[in-house]
């Protein structure tokens, strides 16, 4: 009985975080490593996720097929550390699109009226 | 930037935490971001930096540790190199030769990565348990079970004396004369191998580096003794102890340390006070006997020795085939015939006793109520840990309990769901094990280095043994493990009466009433230990507190000592020692920044050399009423160096000569002891044997210091000048000092130089500091029992939080309706938290019982403090009530703020 949950089975769409990590790297065209994506997620998102929690991701998006890494240069700022570059693969690219329009199309002629409670009540 | 070397680096427990939560493959480049980071943040703000590093470190932990245990069982089940992670789901999808066995364990540590944090929080809590359970039972094996290196160490003993004519308060005095000695030798039929033993000081040169080294002085060679084989060349022979041969053996930690262990060394010669000496061994490893580092022979034959010289410890095993109660048997007649022999002209030997104990026992026996206290309370932090790991599990359980009645529906078998949970208690069970051995590694290593710091050498060195690790990571592991087993076990014996049907009514899943029963009874015990740990911490600090306030009875402050022990082959007679005595007194006072320079044979708060004596005219007629004091020989200056104060009489003056009539001074706990009635001043005292007696005349009375440590009261007394009781070659030097004591060290080491260069000192410490090093062995004790007692407590408050959160929970709907029937909020509050606290009570209670009862076992340990002292209870108490109070309440004002529509909507 081994039910497989994880993110593998639903490849095509991001999950929320992965879609920011995504664009974080994106963003930064092949110059993302681990700590540029945390800034950029800070500075555009406004979130403040942990380190390892960016590692993570970017771990799955990888995995995915999504992101490519190599190892860049080693720097004294970095105690000597060399830090690993990430670049959007062409399917992240389409992923991110496709994410995209899915949430475009979902927002397309809304307009929001504040629920109500209720709503939220079931769990 | 600035340069490199000023550059600060990153907080370095972060890094360590770093380092050992992240998955492998990603610690480098992490690891370079922060200190990018942190680097950049510094330049402007060093504070911010080092939260931003620890704050990432910390906030990485959930999502780590689950990455990186999965990729340890990636390398471990699977055989897969760590790093090869990336597409171990696509690997695994394709092995069905896989055990279901392995399925599990990855349905597991699945489950966990969806909880990281529910996982990590137990994972920590089975490895801080372990790891303080694997390190104190380290220490204890170290420090106490099996401190030394000697094969059958039950066999070893030495041999004692007691003096009931003399000084009653000593029942055993290590301490034997060379005649003594010889007739255990030459007697006794039940001991093999009988050595005796000296210890001193001796000065090795290695290349131009003269360096004291604690010796130890043999008759006999000792390894057969202790049976032990040198780890390089041989022990000593017969006719090299007859004669006193010029031979060396050295420890391995000397060996180590200063000859680079060569050993192409052994059998050349090595330089000890000036003269070479043959090399001719080195110790094995961890034979640190006394913390001694040179072996020679004594220099004289025993029978050269007056019998009533008793300076000379003596070692021996136990013969094949006899036990310890032989041995006292048979040295009980040898004293009987000693005492028949030489009574007449030795009366101390009156009912005198001779008495063997195992050196073990003598040795560690000042440590064993201390390990004892701290062996028990890493035990309760264990049981605190388990019972609180139990009880997450079985929130846990109840929180699945939708998940496994569906698989039970859907036709899993109850021993499936037994299965699932004993695996996943197991893998919980093994990455704590894993991690607790790990911090025990560290744990290890930072106990010896604190432990190294004591002021006495340790019978051992701490190591991480198979055997401790063994021990302690099998009793921890099995604990955790069959308590991790509860909610499988909870659902075995709710699975008989529940079934999916019960599941839709009861909506809270397999037995949640017996769940929460359960958890209160876990709650209960978690308190009972913590609160016994606390009272026990509590108690403790107080006695720390106590002698904290205690006064060492002489002024310590601004008091620098060091010991200076002359060697014979330059300094052969009394006149050549006090010619460099005096000489270094007087040019010790020239240097800028000291008051006054005092000599003395010891000093406060450690001392060893007594007298014995009769008061002259009252004890003459009665041999038996011979007295004992402490004998210090002093200059002149050292009442006013150390700060004492004179209560009758006067001091001791330059004008106490050798050609003027003998005179001493008395500290008042021996005047008060010896002349409770009268003044002292103008009494005579009779010191020496009765054929060459010598009269003392008692000329004043000071004040006394703790010359026996600050945990015990001032000790009698006696101060005789130098002029008349002679130089001995090794001395103490007290400097008054109007600066910072350590401060002026250089400038004693250069004026002592001028004076004879190839003369080191040793023990430099101020007096305060040595004063520290006394009470270090308490108040490390202390702090490791008050860790336990706070991580203990911690793990209760996490307890009382889950139950109380757990309430909140699972009555979540019965609130509900409380609050739209208009109960306030105050109520809810009171009633969640009463179902939490009620256990807290029951077991703070226990708890406290046990305390009072657990102190008493420690009475060693306490100090002017009872084990009911009701201000360390008390605040004990209150500091549990009060966290207990606040776990509690959290969760209970959050459910009370519950909108109750949104409770009673639920399903």
């Amino acid at each position: 009985m081994t039910k497989r949950g994880g993110t593998d089975d639903d490849a095509g769409r991001p999950g929320r975080f992965e879609e920011i990590v995504l664009l974080a790297v994106a963003r930064l065209e092949g110059e993302g490593y681990g700590l540029s994506v945390l800034r950029e997620i800070e500075d555009r998102a406004g979130e403040s996720p942990a380190i390892g929690a960016v590692y993570a991701t970017l771990e799955r998006l990888e995995a995915k097929g999504w992101i490519r890494s190599s190892m860049g240069e080693a720097t004294p700022v970095r105690g000597g550390r060399a830090r690993r570059l990430y670049a959007v693969e062409p399917s992240g690219v389409r992923a991110l699109r496709h994410a995209r329009r899915a949430l475009d199309q979902l927002w397309d002629g809304l307009e929001l009226k504040t629920p109500r409670r209720r709503a939220e009540a079931s769990r | 930037m600035k340069p490199g070397a000023d550059r600060p680096a990153p907080p370095r427990w972060a890094e360590r935490i770093l380092r050992a939560t992240a998955p492998e493959r990603d610690v480098e480049p992490m690891m370079g971001d922060l200190a990018e980071e942190f680097s950049r943040l510094a330049g402007s703000d060093l504070r911010a930096a080092r939260i931003f590093y620890w704050r990432h470190a910390l906030r990485s932990i959930p999502s780590n540790v689950p990455r990186r245990a999965g990729d340890a069982f990636d390398a471990l089940v699977l055989g897969r190199p760590a790093h090869a992670t990336l597409n171990r789901k696509d690997a695994r999808r394709g092995d069905d030769a896989m055990t279901s066995l392995v399925n599990e364990l990855a349905l597991a540590l699945r489950s966990f990565a969806r909880r990281p944090r529910f996982a990590a929080t137990i994972v920590a809590t089975i490895a801080l348990a372990i790891s303080s359970v694997t390190v104190i039972f380290g220490a204890v094996d170290g420090l106490v079970l099996s401190p030394f290196p000697f094969p059958d160490p039950d066999r070893l003993i030495t041999v004692g004396s007691a003096f009931p004519k003399v000084g009653a308060e000593l029942s055993f005095m290590e301490n034997l004369s060379p005649a003594e000695y010889l007739d255990i030798a030459r007697e006794a039929r039940t001991l093999d191998a009988v050595v005796a033993w000296d210890m001193g000081n001796r000065q090795i040169t290695v290349g131009d580096d003269t360096r004291n080294a604690f010796s130890a002085f043999w008759w006999g060679d000792a390894m057969p003794t202790l049976g032990m084989r040198p780890r390089y060349g041989r022990g000593f022979s017969a006719e090299e102890i007859r004669s006193g041969a010029k031979v060396a053996l050295v420890s391995s930690r000397f060996f180590r340390d200063r000859l680079a262990g060569d050993g192409a060394l052994v059998g050349r010669p090595l330089l000890v006070n000036g003269e070479p000496y043959t090399l001719i061994g080195v110790l094995p490893e961890r034979t640190l006997v006394y913390g001694t580092d040179l072996w020679i022979p004594m220099s004289a034959a025993p029978d050269l020795f007056p019998r009533g010289r008793r300076q000379f410890q003596v070692l021996a095993r136990i013969a094949e085939g006899r036990s310890i109660a032989d041995v006292n048997a048979e040295l009980d007649l040898i004293a009987r015939r000693t005492e028949s022999a030489h009574r007449g002209a030795q009366p101390e030997y009156e009912r005198w006793r001779l008495e063997a104990r195992t050196f073990v026992e003598v040795n560690v026996a000042f440590l064993r109520p201390a390990s004892i206290a701290l062996a028990f309370g890493a035990l309760f932090v264990l049981a605190v840990a388990t019972t609180n790991v139990a009880s997450i599990l079985l929130a846990r359980a109840v929180e699945r309990s939708r998940e496994m009645a569906t698989r039970l529906a859907l036709g899993a078998g109850r021993g499936q769901i037994v299965r699932q949970l004993s695996v996943e208690a197991f893998v919980l069970t093994a990455f704590g094990a894993l991690a607790g051995v790990a911090l025990a590694g560290q744990g290890i290593g930072a106990a010896q280095a604190a432990l190294s710091r004591l002021p006495f050498p340790l019978p051992g060195e701490l190591e991480l043994s198979a055997r401790v690790l063994g021990f302690a990571t099998a009793v921890s592991a099995f604990a955790a493990f069959v308590f991790g087993l509860t909610p499988a076990w909870s659902i075995l014996r709710s699975g008989r009466r529940s079934s999916l049907v019960a599941q839709g009514i009861g909506a809270h899943g397999l037995g949640a009433g017996g769940r929460l029963r359960a958890q209160r009874v876990f709650l209960g015990v978690q308190v009972a230990f913590a609160a016994l740990l606390v009272c026990c911490g509590g108690l403790l600090l107080r006695s720390l507190a106590r002698i904290q306030a205690v006064e060492p009875g002489f002024d310590a402050g601004r008091l620098l000592g060091f010991r200076t022990t002359l060697p014979q082959a330059r300094y052969p007679n009394p006149a050549s020692y006090a010619k460099f005595f005096e000489r270094a007194q007087a040019d010790l006072r020239a240097i800028p920044g000291v008051e006054d320079v005092t000599l003395a044979s010891q000093t406060p708060p450690a001392y060893f050399s007594n007298v014995t004596f009769l008061i002259d005219g009252q004890d003459a007629e009665r041999e038996g009423a011979m007295k004992r004091a402490f004998f210090t020989t002093v200059s002149p200056s050292y009442f006013g160096v150390m700060g004492l104060r004179l209560l009758e009489g006067r001091v001791l003056s330059p004008d106490d000569r050798g050609e003027t009539a003998r005179v001493a001074v008395m500290n008042d706990a021996a005047a008060r002891r010896y002349f409770p009635n009268d003044s002292a001043v103008g009494k005579r005292l009779r010191v020496g044997p009765k054929e060459r007696p010598l009269f003392v005349e008692i000329v004043g009375v000071v004040s006394s210091a703790r010359n026996r440590g600050l945990d015990t009261s001032p000790q009698p007394e006696l101060f005789a000048t130098f002029a008349q009781a002679g130089y001995p070659n090794q001395l103490m030097t007290v400097l008054r000092t109007t600066l910072d004591p350590v401060s002026i060290v250089p400038s004693v080491r250069r004026t002592l130089a001028s004076i004879d260069p190839l003369q080191p000192i040793y023990q430099v410490q101020s007096l305060d500091q040595s004063l520290g090093n006394q009470g270090l062995p308490r108040r490390m004790a202390t702090s490791a029992l008050v860790l336990l007692a706070l991580f203990s407590l911690a793990l209760a408050a996490a307890g009382v939080y889950a139950v109380s959160s757990y309430v909140a929970a699972a009555r979540s709907r019965e609130l509900g309706l409380r609050i739209a029937l208009g109960a306030t909020g105050a109520s809810v509050r009171r009633f969640i938290a009463r179902k939490a606290l009620l256990p807290v009570a029951a077991g703070g209670a226990a708890g406290l019982l046990g305390g009072v009862f657990a102190s008493r076992a420690m009475g060693a340990l306490l100090f002017e403090t009872r084990p009911t002292d009701p201000l360390a209870l008390g605040a004990a108490i209150s500091l549990l009530g009060l966290v207990a109070f606040v776990a509690a309440d959290a969760p209970a004002r959050r459910a009370s703020a519950i909108d109750p529509a949104r409770a009673l909507a639920v399903d």
